[in-house]
Order: C-alpha cells, then structure tokens, then sequence
C-alpha cells in the first residue's frame, strides 16, 4: 500500500516535530523496512536538540554498536545551553510567576497595556521579549512542548502583531499545541495564524503561497482530531478560494482529506459534493489516489461497479493514513450510502442481490440495511420479496405539481403589493389633506 | 543612380566628409583640414544639401532626355523638357545664389542644335509620325521663347564648350574609376586583392591619384575649394592627377570620352540596376588600393584605424553618404586592421559597425533588405559573434562609454550591444519572410536561414549566460522561445533518438528564468504565452490550461501592446485545437469561440488582412497592420481551426437543441454554428456536400436524426482527411475521438428526440445501435437522469430504461410557459412598485443583479472559463 502513502510528500510541508508522530505511525503499520524508517528517524532528530530520544532510536538501530561521541558532546552541550538560558529567563519567568502579574494578564487582553504595566512595574525590558522567544524556541527544539507553549503564549501577547517574529511565534505555538494535543487551543491558533496570513501582504505571492500551503498542512492535525474539524475543513479547504488555489497548485494530494471530510459529513455533502467533483475532475491528472477515483467513478462516469472496486482500495488507503485512520468506519458506511442514494436516483428497480454485491454485503445484511432505510424515511421505497426487488418510489412530478408549485405564492405577492400599494395612496391622500388643512 | 551622380557631383563646392578625412594624413594639406573641421562648414552644408537634391533632379532629367534624344521621341523630349524647366524653376533659388549650372546650359545647348539639325532635316521630318512632328515643332517653339532667357549664357558656352565636356566626365566620374585604371594598365584590382596585405609598389604621382581616386569613392565629392575656376571639373578623375599631372589627365578624360560614353549606356543596359553594379566597381578600386586609406609611410595602428572608423562612421546617416560605400569601406578597414594584426578588439569593433551600417543600408522600415545584403548581414554577426565566443576576455556591452573603450589591449573593453544586433538581425528576418510570397522558392530559400539565426541565438545566448545582466538574458530567452515555441518537436516522434535536451525542457528552463527574473510585464506574459502554446502544441493539454489560468491574462490582455495580443490569440487556438485533440470538446468550443465568432480569424491571428466592407483603412494603418503579419511559416491552418470549431460546437448544440425543443426561449451555445445551419437551409438545393462546412452541416442534419453512422461519415471521409484531420500530429487518434464523441452525443439526441416515443428502451438494443459498450451506454443515461434532462429510471434486473411520460403535452406545456409569464408579470410589478416608491437602492440592486444575471446568460462559456482561474 505503500504507493498511496503520503507522508513523503506531506513531509516536506511540515515541521520536523510534526512528522514524529507520522513516522511513529507508519513503524507501526510496518509499511516499509524498519530500518529505513528508524534511519529517518535519526536523520531527523540530528537538527533537533532531543538528544536522549535520537540516542534511544540510535540504540535501536545499531544494537550492538555505543552511542558515538557526537551525540553525547551534543548532550552536553545542550544541557549547558539550556542552563545558560533557563539563567538569562529566570528573571522573566519570576516575573510572570507573580499572581498580580497573572491576574494583570487574564484581565488585560491588549498586548501593549500588558506590556506597558510590565514595563513600568517590574523593569520588564524589550530584548526580554526576545529572550524569552529564545528559550521557548530553544524548549520546542528540545521536545519540552508544554514549556514552549507556555512561554509562547507570552511571547504573543507581548509582542507586537508588525513585529519580524511575530509570525513565527505563532507558528511555534501552533506546532506546540498540536504536539500536546490540546486541539481546542490549536484550533484556535489555527485561526489566529490564518487571520494574519490572509491579512498580511507578503512581499510576493509565492510566500504567501507557501504560507498557505504550510497552513493547509497543519491545519491537518487539528481538523482531523477536532470534533468539528471535518466542516471546517471543508469551509476552509473547498470554499475559500485562496486555499483552493493553493491545492491547486502546490499540493493536489490535500484532496484525498478533503474527499474524505466531505463524504463522512453527513450534513452538508449533498451541496457540496458537486464542488467537490468538480476540483477532482480538473486535477485528476496530477493527483489520484482510490478516494478520489470513488468519487470520479460515482459522480462523473456513474460506473458503480468501479466505485465498488475503489471503495475496498480506499479501505486499505484508509488504514494506513494517520489522518484518516480514524473516520474509517464512518468513511465506509457514508460511502455505501452515497452508492446506493445515487443508485436509488438512477434507477426504479433494483434487484437486492446485485445491490448487496455492489455494497460489499451479504444480501441478507443488505436487505436490512435497506429496511432500516426505509424505515427511518430516507428512502421511498418498497421491497418486492417475491422477486428479492426494491421498487422505488415515483420521483418525477406531474405538470399540473408544476404549475401548481410556481403559482403558489403568487396571489400572496401580488396581495402585499397590493397592500402596499394601497398605504401609499392612503399615504398621499393624507399627505394632501395636510397640506390642503395648511392653506 | 542619384546617389552616385550626386556622388561624383563634382562641382557642388562641396568639402565631404571624407575628404577631410583623408587631409589629415597628408601632412601638405593639413591646414585645409582644418578650415573644414571649421563650424562654418556645418552652415555651408546645409546649403550644398538643398543644391545636391535640386541639381541632381536636373541632371536626371537631363539624362533621361539625351537618352529620349538618342532615338528621337519628340514627344517624349518635349515632355521632359517641360518638365526640365519646372525643375529648373524649382531650383531657381540656388539658381540665383550659385548662377546658372554649365550643365543645364549645355542641355539647352545641345537641345537647340539637336532640335535644328531636325528641323533642318526635311526628309527625316516627312518621315516622323504625326505626333512627332508635332511635338517637334512645339518643342522649337518653346525652347526658342525659353532660351531667349538664357542668350548670354550660351553665348558663352558656345564660346568655350571645352568646360562642358569635362562637365559629362564628370557624370561618369566612377565609372571611369574602374575603367580608367583598367586602361592606365594599372594593376588590376579584383575583390580577392582585399586580403593582400601591404601596399603595392606604385610612383607617387599613381599613389596620390588612387588616393584621390579613393576619396571620390568614399563619398563621391570634392571640394569647391580646391579652386573656384575647377568647379566644374571636379571629377574624380580631374582629380586624380591634379597634383602630379594635372594636365595629362585632363586631356585623357576627353580623349576616351567618347568610348567611355558608349561604355556607360552599355553598362546600363547590361544590368537596368546599373549604378548599383557601377559604384561597387567604383569601391572596389579602392579596395585594391588599401594603402590609400592611410598613406603609404603611415604606421597603421590603434590610433589611426580608430580614427579612420570614427571619420567613417560620422558620414552615417548624413544625406549624402552613399550607404553602399560605407559598408565597403568599413569591410576594407577591417581587411587593414586584420592585415596589421591590431588584435581581437579592433575587429569587434570595426564589425559591429559593418553590421549597423549594413541595418542602416535601408533607410524605409517598411521594406526589407535584399538578398545578398542579408546573406553578409548573416555571415557578418556570425562572424562577430565567433570572435566573441573566442575572446571571452572582451567586454562588449551597451555600458561601456566611448571614452572608456578600450580597443588596443586585453581587456578589451568596446562599446556595442551584440544582443541588440541580433534581436535587429532577427526583426530584419521576419521582415525578409514578409516580402516573400509565402508559396515560392524564394521563401523556401529565406526559411533556410531560420536555422542559421537560430543557431545564432543558441550561440548568444551560450555566450551571454553569466556575463550579461539578467535583463539582457531574459531577452535573448525570449528570443529564443520565440524561435521554438510554434515548432512540432518531431524528435518526440522518434523515440530513439538522443537529444541531450528535448524542446520541453527547453521551453520550461527558459521560460521559468523568464518568470523568476524579469521585470518588464511585458517579456514575462509573451514567455507564459509561448509556453502555453509549446505545451499546447505538444498536446499537454492539463499543463497548458493549468498555466493559462494561473496567468491571469484574460483579465489583462487587452492592455497589452497588439502584438501580445496576437500572440494570445494565436495561444488561445492552440489551446482549443489542443483540447479538442485530447477529446475536449467543450473547453475547445469555449477557447475557440472568441476568435471564431466575429468571423475575422485571418485578422485575429494575423495571418492575412481582411477586405473591411464598412470603413476604408487608411494607407499608413494598412502598412501597420502589414507589418504585424506573421510569417507563413508560422501560421494556424484556418480551415483546421474552424472545422474543429464547428464540430466541436456540434457535438454540443445538436444534442441541446433536440432537448430544448419545446422550449420558448431557448439560447444558443453557439451563434456562428446557427448562423451556418441557416445558411446551408436557405438553399434551395442541397448537393452532396463540398466544402468542409458543408460536410459539418450535414453531418448536424443526420445526427439530429441519430444517425450516427452517416454523421460520422460525413465528418471523416477521404475529403475531409485531407483537407483538414491528417494535419494533425496523430489523426488517427483524432478521428478515433471523434468517432465516439459522435456515437455518445448522438445517443444523446436520439434519447431526447424520440424518449417520447418510447415507453422502455433495452440498454442492450441501443448499446447495439450506436456500436458503444454497455458500459458507455448505461454512464451515458445516468448522467442524463442525475441531470434532469431524461425524464426516465432504468429497471435493472432487466436491463431497461423506463420512460416516465413526463414529457407535457401541448397544453401542458403552454400552462407552464404560462405560469411563468404570470410569475414574471409579477416579479415586474415588484419591481416597479420598488422604482415608484424611489427607493434607489432597491432599484439599483435589482437592476445589477438582472444585468449579470443576463451576461450570465450570454457568456457562460467565457464566464465560466473565468471563474476557474486560480490565485497563487
């Protein structure tokens, strides 16, 4: 299944630390040699300042050889650093420690106000600001997420939303909180971050391009582990037309998630789905995957029989995804559902036993399911056991529903007009009587 | 002819250019060298110039008489006579401030012994038609009353005609160049003596003649101030021998003048361009007499050749230089520079100017250069660019000052823009193609050196890469995508062959440097639409749209220069014959539909103007448009671009019509496809179809009925293979494309015109009838049912589509046209109520939103194609 996993092309749009837990994924599902994956592993970590982890993947890798040299100078050399700025924030750390300082900053939401109150209380200088932005990046590289996010989370307030590093403070904090998994606080860095992308200029449209694309990335995490992450992906992904663009563009294989979001969206997949169809259509040239292909073959070329064939490859594509491991059963059963609806639009009879084929069910399962359908008045529909049939309902409406449905409303509308019409002239008269009551 | 004679005009007083040139080299002379440099000189110029144009009128005329005198067309005499007066009247201000010219005294002279030796003759006279002799006698009448003004004047010459023969010399003055040294049994001089290198061994007297000889080549004028009384025998061969026998020479000139006079109308009835042949002659003395461009003692170094080149080049763009001149002279410069070794940086420079004066040897834009001046233009810039590409050390650019050039040692540092003389050298090209009857040899002949200037440019831009600035590069880029975009890369074709970088590649490196680099719009957005086209070319149809949109230009294109635009018009028909060969139809229709509605196609891509019925253009806006014409080589077929077109609008329209029978307001997709199908049924008989319309309107008719099979055959038959699908790079794909596109959408039509008939259709019957798979069929029908459009469900355990008959009746259908009309009655009301009640901002939304609503409607297809467009 490998050829359908994405994390290579992922990759490259996200942070080291973010990758981690893909790469611990993939390990998991034993996709690829487990050497190979261990050798990233260590490839990536030599970057980072996670010195024990690299040393423990090392171990893995190469049992019977010592952890070399480097590594350990690295640790050392590490751990001095990390003393040398846990010193230089000390100050800043007691600063925040003090309680009138912590109630300051829950009330106060204004950077500057806080930022003048620390100034003029507590002697709170502006490289502080930076040190502190120091540490914390220095914490993240070391794994220390939650301290990250912490002082990030300072650093934000204090700094200046014009300032050079404000952006990558953002960035940092995003990444944190994905790490720790507090997906509610990611989420709403998410949308912090995407306020000042799209409200920023950047210099050129390509970085605000890659921007865009880092973002679509990461967002990701959140949208797949949020609870109402699969309709905001949708809303971001689909309907926001720089984001589209830069799918488009960039990175085609978002598609698969977005696909996937769409179908398992019970609510709004009706509306959206034809968008949808139409994005895939224009870029299946340069992106494929068997998702995709089940929606092509379902709305585009109505082959049911290769819808069928894709679904059970999509189940496969599904399993090893680390996004989308999750919404598998919820995947499937909407997927069944959209091949029968569609099924169900087309045709007026239907035999259960090609239709359970079709499902990847037994006909018995599918007889049920179908009475379930119907029962709970999805579907007007009639099941015909003699012959093992489902007979749909009449669809089509009659010319005489059809005039009726478009004169409807008009005598209402022509009333209010009416009725308007008729204050107006009372308007008038009174208005002349008025002025006639004046001279 | 003017040229030369205004050349040799011997006794305009007249220093040139040139002249002052060569003084400075003879010491003896030196201080009229000066007095020429003087500033009044530039006054007295200006007055020659004016005296030159009108002089030389005179004397044309004047020649063309004698000629007409020769064999006695009185008629003709007269006319030119009369004609000889006006100018002559028109010169009347020289005229007056320089005194009658001996010469026109003299034609009046010999037209009045001409005219009574006639007259005398009374047999001769008898003889003469009757025109003739009426022309004579007018003639005698009005030259007796005309030269009545002149009396004095001819009694003078009359006096002493000596003068006047010097003053025909002088007309020959470089013919007798040539041949005077042929007779003098001087050495001979060829061409190939070019290359000799040094001077050869002849006395002094010979030296200063072939020096003068020399500077009446150059620029064909003497000086007045060698001596009042000579101004009429300024010859070149008068001057010649003026300092070393002045009187030998004299004599000679009459001695031979009347062979040379024979001579001379027999050189110009040889070649009818003769002067042309005559002054290269002229040149070519001197160029076997190299040492007379310095003197013979002269050291020829940096200093002198630079200053030669400078005096040469100061005669450019001036009236009076003979173009052709200067290039000889500029060649022979270089032959000496080379001759004397005088390094790498000389020859640059001395060809630099070789090539701009050859550029400058047309002076009307409008025309190209000949033949033969391009061929040494090629071999010139060639030859430049090899001493370039081998002295990698010489920095030629525009940047470099005149002062800071350095000529004589490494660095060489020379002032001159290779990349402008071959962007000229190019423009040049296309003009040449221009000239050229597209179907003749002589444009096969010219297409031949396309290789050459591509080379060029490959070699350029070799050359350029890493020492240019980036804007220089992205302009040689250009050039080059230019010359690659429209080719077919046939080595595609032929899978074995090695090429180390495919025109892909090509295309995709220059143009994202392109991209990345420029800074002027303008290279960038014809880079994206060359791309677009190579890629189009190439059938890459996803990259091309891709690229297309991404660009954006159909937003800007309208403010771009015209030739842009006809680049993106030429782009758009690639894109849609593109679309249409990757089977599609719609986004071919929809790229085509702008260039093909108004009908001015050949205008549009400018592949030929237009006969405008309605407004006249104006001669210049002619010329204009003339020039914008593009090469054949590089033109779209029009009959490929409509009929792919037609078809394509076909496959749409017939099927959208058979479903839209019953409409009241049915719009068309396709305006220019009705417009045919109208014009095919006002016909009051229709012949097996001809042309490739009518095979398409055919084709409309029997798929209307669902008969795909004659459909398909009218589309593609042997004629219709010829004159339009094997143009195709695979036309068997094409017309496999084709076929089914037919099979699907006239299903389509079938089902639309005939489900009324119909209670249930096998899917099996019709997968048969219109030879689809099931597969194809049941997809087909789907669509149509998901879609609304086929009132109808398939049963599946047999295989059927049911029809529900909800096709309306008659009165069903007037019903619901009437509730709509009623709906819309009341809509209006609203409407109007809305406006009375002057709520102006209701009125205004609601007349925004009707309007777009309506656009809408019209230009969904170019709409749509706009929506799609994507931001980085």
């Amino acid at each position: 299944m490998a050829e359908f996993d994405l994390t290579t092309r992922m990759g490259q749009y996200l942070d080291r630390h973010l990758v981690f837990p893909l790469l611990e994924f993939l390990s998991v599902k034993e996709l690829y040699d487990e050497k190979e994956m261990l050798k990233g592993k260590l490839e990536l970590l030599s970057n980072t300042n996670m010195v024990d982890f690299a040393m423990d993947v090392h171990k893995n890798l190469y049992p019977d050889q010592d952890v070399p040299n480097s590594l350990k100078e690295k640790r050392s050399h590490v751990v001095t650093e990390l003393k040398q700025l846990q010193m230089e924030t000390d100050l800043i750390t007691k600063i925040f420690e003090d309680p009138e300082v912590i109630r300051q900053m829950q009330s106060s939401r204004d950077g500057r106000q806080l930022s003048d109150f620390l100034y003029k209380e507590h002697g709170f200088k502006a490289e502080m600001v930076e040190t502190l932005y120091n540490y914390a990046k220095f914490q993240y590289e070391c794994g220390n997420y939650s301290g990250a996010a912490e002082y990030l989370y300072f650093v934000r307030i204090l700094l200046p939303p014009n300032d050079r590093s404000y952006l990558d403070t953002l960035w940092g904090k995003l990444a944190s909180e994905i790490l720790m998994q507090n997906w509610e606080t990611a989420l709403e860095d998410l949308n912090r971050l995407k306020e000042v992308i799209d409200a920023n200029t950047f210099s050129s449209a390509l970085l605000s391009l890659q921007q865009r694309t880092w973002l679509v990335h990461w967002s990701l995490f959140v949208f797949f582990n949020h609870p109402k992450g699969r309709d905001l992906i949708i809303d971001m992904f689909l309907y926001q037309q720089l984001y589209l663009n830069a799918i488009q563009t960039v990175c085609p294989h978002i598609l698969r998630y977005l696909t996937t979001a769409v179908i398992t969206n019970k609510a709004r997949r009706r509306t959206v789905l034809k968008d949808l169809v139409k994005v895939i259509q224009q870029e299946s040239y340069t992106y494929k995957d068997p998702i995709t292909e089940f929606v092509e073959c379902l709305y585009v070329h109505f082959d049911f029989d290769g819808a069928q064939q894709k679904l059970r490859e999509c189940e496969s594509v599904l399993i090893n995804d680390f996004f989308l491991v999750a919404c598998l059963e919820d995947f499937i059963e909407n997927a069944r559902l959209l091949i029968f609806e569609t099924f169900c639009r087309i045709h007026e009879c239907i035999s259960i036993n090609m239709l359970a084929q079709k499902l990847n069910m037994s006909p018995d399962d599918a007889e049920r399911w179908i009475v379930n359908l119907i029962r709970n008045a999805r579907l007007d529909a009639k099941i015909d056991s003699k012959l093992g049939h489902v007979v749909m309902g009449a669809l089509a409406m009659s010319p005489y529903q059809q005039v009726i449905e478009k004169t409807k409303n008009l005598a209402f509308r022509s009333q209010v007009l009416a009725m308007t019409l008729e204050k107006k002239m009372n308007m008038k008269d009174k208005e002349a009587v008025g002025w006639g009551g004046h001279e | 002819m003017s040229r030369f004679f205004k050349g040799s005009d011997s006794e305009s007083e007249s220093s040139s250019a040139d002249e002052e040139i060569n003084i400075p080299q003879k010491p003896a002379v030196t201080a009229k060298a000066f007095q020429f440099s003087d500033d009044e000189e530039e006054t007295r110029r200006v007055v020659r110039s004016a005296k030159d144009k009108r002089y030389e009128e005179l004397r044309t005329i004047i020649k063309q008489l004698r000629n007409k005198k020769n064999i006695k067309d009185m008629c003709a005499i007269l006319s030119d006579f009369e004609n000889l007066g006006k100018a002559f009247e028109k010169a009347k201000k020289v005229v007056d401030k320089e005194g009658i010219p001996r010469f026109y005294v003299k034609i009046l002279v010999e037209l009045d012994d001409f005219i009574n030796e006639c007259w005398e003759d009374r047999e001769g006279r008898k003889q003469m038609s009757k025109n003739n002799a009426k022309g004579l006698t007018t003639l005698r009448q009005k030259l007796k009353k005309y030269n009545r003004d002149f009396e004095q004047d001819i009694a003078v010459y009359r006096e002493d005609p000596d003068l006047g023969d010097d003053d025909e010399a002088d007309e020959d003055a470089a013919e007798e160049d040539s041949e005077e040294e042929e007779e003098e049994d001087e050495p001979t001089v060829t061409y190939s003596k070019k290359s000799e290198p040094k001077p050869q061994a002849v006395d002094d007297g010979d030296d200063s003649d072939d020096y003068w000889n020399m500077s009446s080549g150059e620029e064909s004028s003497s000086s007045e101030e060698e001596g009042p009384t000579d101004f009429t025998k300024l010859t070149a061969a008068y001057f010649l021998k003026k300092e070393s026998d002045k009187k030998e020479i004299k004599k000679k000139p009459k001695k031979e003048k009347e062979k040379r006079f024979i001579k001379k109308d027999e050189d110009e009835d040889i070649d009818e361009g003769g002067e042309w042949e005559e002054v290269t002659k002229g040149a070519a003395a001197p160029i076997a007499e190299k040492p007379k461009m310095f003197p013979k003692d002269t050291e020829v170094n940096h200093e002198a050749v630079c200053k030669k080149l400078v005096e040469i080049i100061s005669a450019r763009g001036k009236k009076a230089t003979d173009r052709n001149e200067q290039i000889e002279l500029l060649k022979e410069l270089l032959t000496i520079a080379e001759a004397n070794n005088l390094g790498a940086g000389i020859a640059i420079k001395v060809r630099f100017n070789i090539v701009a004066a050859i550029f400058d040897y047309n002076s009307n834009i409008a025309t190209c250069m000949r033949p033969e001046m391009w061929e040494m233009c090629l071999t010139y810039v060639t030859a430049l660019l090899d001493l370039l590409t081998s002295n990698l050390d010489i920095i030629a650019s525009e940047h470099v000052h005149d002062e800071s050039e350095n000529l004589q040692t490494p660095p060489y540092r020379i002032r001159g823009c290779v990349l402008t003389v071959v962007e000229r050298m190019d423009e040049e090209f296309i003009k040449m193609l221009q000239a050229c009857d597209a179907h003749s040899t002589e444009y096969v002949e010219r297409l031949k050196d396309e290789k050459t200037i591509y080379e060029i440019i490959k070699r350029l831009q070799e050359y350029l890469e890493g020492r240019a600035t980036t804007e220089e590069i992205c302009r040689i880029y250009l050039h080059r995508i230019e010359h690659t975009y429209y080719k077919c890369d046939f080595s595609l074709a032929k899978e074995n062959v090695e090429i180390q970088e495919d025109s892909e590649k090509l295309m995709d490196r220059l143009c994202k440097y392109i991209y990345a680099k420029d800074v002027t719009d303008r290279l960038r957005t014809r880079a994206i639409l060359c791309h677009i086209y190579h890629h189009a070319l190439h059938d890459r149809w996803f990259q091309a749209r891709d690229l297309m949109l991404m660009s954006h230009l159909q937003d800007t294109i309208h403010h771009s220069d015209v030739p842009t635009q006809l680049l993106y018009n030429r782009t758009m028909v690639q894109l849609g014959l593109c679309s249409f060969r990757c089977g599609f139809t719609k986004d071919a229709h929809n790229a085509l539909v702008d260039i093909q509605s108004g009908g001015r196609a050949k205008e549009l891509l400018a592949q030929g103007l237009l006969l405008q019925r309605q407004h006249e253009r104006t001669p210049e806006q002619e010329k204009i448009e003339k020039r914008r014409l593009l090469p054949y080589h590089m033109h779209i077929n029009l009959e490929l671009l409509e009929c792919v077109y037609l078809v394509s609008a076909m496959l749409m329209e017939i099927p959208y019509m058979a479903a839209h029978e019953m409409d009241a307001r049915r719009r068309m997709i396709s305006k220019n496809f009705h417009h045919v199908l109208r014009m095919a049924e006002r016909q009051t008989l229709t012949g097996p179809p001809e042309s490739m319309r009518e095979h398409v309107v055919a084709a409309s008719r029997s798929m209307k009925t669902g008969d795909w099979k004659a459909c398909k055959n009218f589309v593609i038959n042997e004629k219709m293979n010829t004159k339009v699908w094997n143009l195709f790079p695979h036309p068997d794909r094409v017309r496999d494309m084709i076929t089914s596109k037919i099979q699907e959408e006239s299903l389509r039509t079938y089902l639309f015109t005939y489900s009324s008939v119909y209670d249930s259709l096998s899917l099996h019957t019709l997968a048969e009838m219109f030879e689809l798979e099931k597969q194809v069929v049941h997809s087909t029908i789907s669509k149509m049912i998901i879609n609304e459009e086929l009132m109808a469900s398939l049963d599946e355990p047999t295989q059927c589509v049911i029809m529900h008959r909800t096709e309306p009746t008659r009165l069903q259908s007037l019903a619901l046209q009437l509730s709509e009309k009623v709906g819309n009655l009341v809509e209006n009301n609203e409407r109007i109520t809305e406006i009375k009640q002057g709520n102006l901002f209701y009125q205004k939304g609601n007349r925004d939103r009707d309007q777009s609503y309506q656009q809408n409607q019209q230009n969904w297809n170019r709409r749509q194609n706009r929506q799609q467009q994507r931001a980085y």
